[in-house]
């Protein structure tokens, strides 16, 4: 019985060995389609905090379009209490974004501004005008090559006390 | 083996307590050196030849990729040097016995090789080693394996992966970095230090430098550093959703790129970053001819220590005809030997079977082993059935990074100019 679990041990042990070069080739030569495959079956995305989030909607205007992001909180566990909008607006074909930038925003979509925001596109400076309670300031102005970004730092509006949520 | 000799608690470097050994080439040819008394050998030129032969065709297919030869010489002389670099590295390691002296070379080009690359290719494409934060909003950033730790238990609970790279697409994707990893691991395990980690060479260099070490303890409790620096950044990673090793502590950040300083906290990383680099991988090294950032802080490598349980092949030493003298434990570059792995017939968890220690071994008592198979029987067969895979992987991987290096090169001769 021994001497037949040391030949077993011995296969798989030759049999694993043998199976390490095709294994290495065909991490190499499969390689596109094994990564596609595993972002695929995970359905990991890069981390809002990084990304900017997803996008919530886009505004067309004359020349240029705005897209405003979901509002990132992302936690490990739950939400946290601080985090941040990510505005970016995108020039037309072969049109430049206009010297100033002045909108409003209305993040949730409830018909109600909660913020407005002026982007001086040459000298990449932004005022913030909050309507909200919880959009507190402009936390970054990115110049994008053509495009520009602004990330609005935000309290969550989840992690708010009662009694703070309730007030304008 | 002999158990009487006392050993000391520490880790001494360089030949101090090591019984002289003989010159290779005064040694008799003993074949393969399997089952022989003598360390590794020559083997018969006609087999070398013939062992030699399939990796010749699978560099040239794996090289050459589907494309064939390119026309442009400028692409064409890195290839044809390259594949006779890699080759007669491998065949010389086939027909000497020797693997880590031929496995170094190679290593160490491949790590100098990736610098130059990965920086030409920074300056051609964002004109500055300088990571700005637009470079991290539209996921500039090449993913690196030293971030693998940190992203699994974010992107477990989250499904997000925390590093300012791409999923998809791009140079150095997050994907394709986690596909090369997964085929290391499982061919490789902590091998991979030692046939894979384009920054490992850097270090490996450096510690060849003085003959003989000058700093030559080093308390064994230091060895358990990359694990807890490995728990300290996993914890504080999943907790700030950051990479914190990469923000703070990757000392490769000085040769590869870098936040822009445009803080006081960016100025404090940055000195943190060229600190870790002078310290542990080019003053340590020379010092004490060891790969002190792979053996004494990569969490990484920590990490990969647990991978040696999932692949065929360890190193181990036959107790029959080991001597006790120690000289593993004194030559091993990343500490993964001690007297109790000594006493057991292996080396530690940590151990990337860079193959120091059965080159150096006086008495051939250590060799590459597969697991389940006895220890004594067919060394020279384990050792070709790790070296196939294990070259390949480093041929491959570190392939690009030296033909990359060369076109560079080239480029700068003919053009003036390193990057277009």
């Amino acid at each position: 019985m021994r001497g037949i679990m040391t030949k077993l041990k011995s296969f798989f042990g030759y049999a694993w060995a043998l199976a390490a070069l095709p294994i290495v080739l065909a991490t190499f030569i499969g390689l596109n389609t094994w990564a596609k495959g595993l972002a695929e079956v995970t359905g990991v995305k890069i981390s809002p905090w990084y990304s900017g989030g997803e996008v919530e909607r886009v505004v067309p205007h004359d020349g240029y379009k705005t897209t405003i992001n979901k509002p990132v909180f992302q936690g490990l566990v739950r939400e946290r209490k601080q985090g941040f909008v990510q505005l970016k607006w995108t020039p037309n074909n072969s049109q430049s974004l206009p010297l100033v930038i002045d909108e409003e925003i209305d993040l949730d979509g409830d018909g109600k501004m909660d913020f407005g925001v002026r982007l001086d596109t040459r000298t990449d400076e932004a005022r913030l005008n909050p309507y909200s309670s919880n959009v507190v300031s402009v936390n970054q102005v990115l110049n994008l090559g053509e495009e520009r970004a602004v990330r609005v730092k935000l309290t969550n509006p989840r992690r708010l006390p009662p009694t703070a949520r309730s007030q304008p | 083996m002999n158990q009487g000799t006392p050993r000391s608690d520490t880790h001494s470097a360089g030949e101090a307590t090591a019984k002289p050994r003989s010159d290779s080439g005064a040694r008799p040819a003993t074949g393969m050196g399997a089952g022989s008394d003598a360390p590794p050998s020559r083997r018969n030129l006609g087999k070398a030849i013939l062992l030699s032969l399939p990796l010749l065709l699978l560099t040239a297919m794996m090289l050459m990729g589907q494309g064939g030869l390119p026309k442009n010489s400028l692409y064409l002389i890195p290839l044809i040097v390259t594949f006779l670099f890699t080759n007669t590295l491998f065949f010389l390691m086939v027909y000497t016995g020797r693997t880590d002296r031929y496995r170094a070379v190679f290593f160490v080009t491949m790590a100098v090789g990736f610098v130059i690359t990965f920086i030409a290719n920074l300056l051609e494409a964002r004109g500055s080693m300088a990571l700005s934060a637009a470079n991290v909003v539209k996921g500039e950033t090449p993913f690196c394996h030293m971030v693998i730790p940190m992203t699994l238990i974010p992107a477990a609970l989250t499904r997000t992966i925390i590093f300012p790279g791409r999923i998809l697409g791009g140079f150095a994707d997050v994907a394709t970095m986690f596909g090369i990893w997964i085929g290391a691991t499982l061919t490789l395990g902590r091998g991979f230090c030692s046939w894979g980690c384009f920054f490992g060479g850097l270090e490996d260099g450096f510690s060849r430098i003085r003959r003989k070490p000058l700093v030559r303890k080093i308390g064994e409790k230091w060895t358990y550093l990359p694990y807890a620096v490995l728990v300290a950044i996993v914890v504080i990673a999943a907790l700030t959703l950051s990479p914190t090793y990469c923000e703070w502590l990757c000392p490769f950040k000085t040769v590869t790129e870098f936040a822009a300083v445009t803080s006081f906290k960016v100025l404090v990383q940055t000195v943190m970053f060229v600190s870790l680099f002078a310290g542990l991988v080019v003053v340590l090294p020379i010092l004490t001819k060891r790969r002190t950032q792979c053996g004494l802080f990569c969490p990484m490598g920590a990490f990969q220590s647990f991978t040696n349980k999932v692949n065929a092949f360890d190193v181990r030493i036959d107790s029959e005809k080991c001597t006790d003298c120690t000289r593993c434990v004194n030559v091993c570059p990343t500490f993964s030997m001690d007297d109790a792995s000594v006493s057991r017939g292996g080396t530690r968890i940590s151990c990337t079977k860079c193959g120091k220690c059965v080159d150096e071994c006086p008495k051939g008592a250590i060799s590459f082993h597969v697991k389940g198979t006895p220890i004594r029987s067919s060394t020279g067969k384990a050792r070709m059935l790790f070296l196939y895979p294990g070259f390949v992987f480093l041929a491959v991987f570190g392939g690009g990074m030296i033909q990359g290096a060369l076109y560079r090169i080239l480029l700068l001769a003919t053009t003036g100019h390193m990057i277009k």
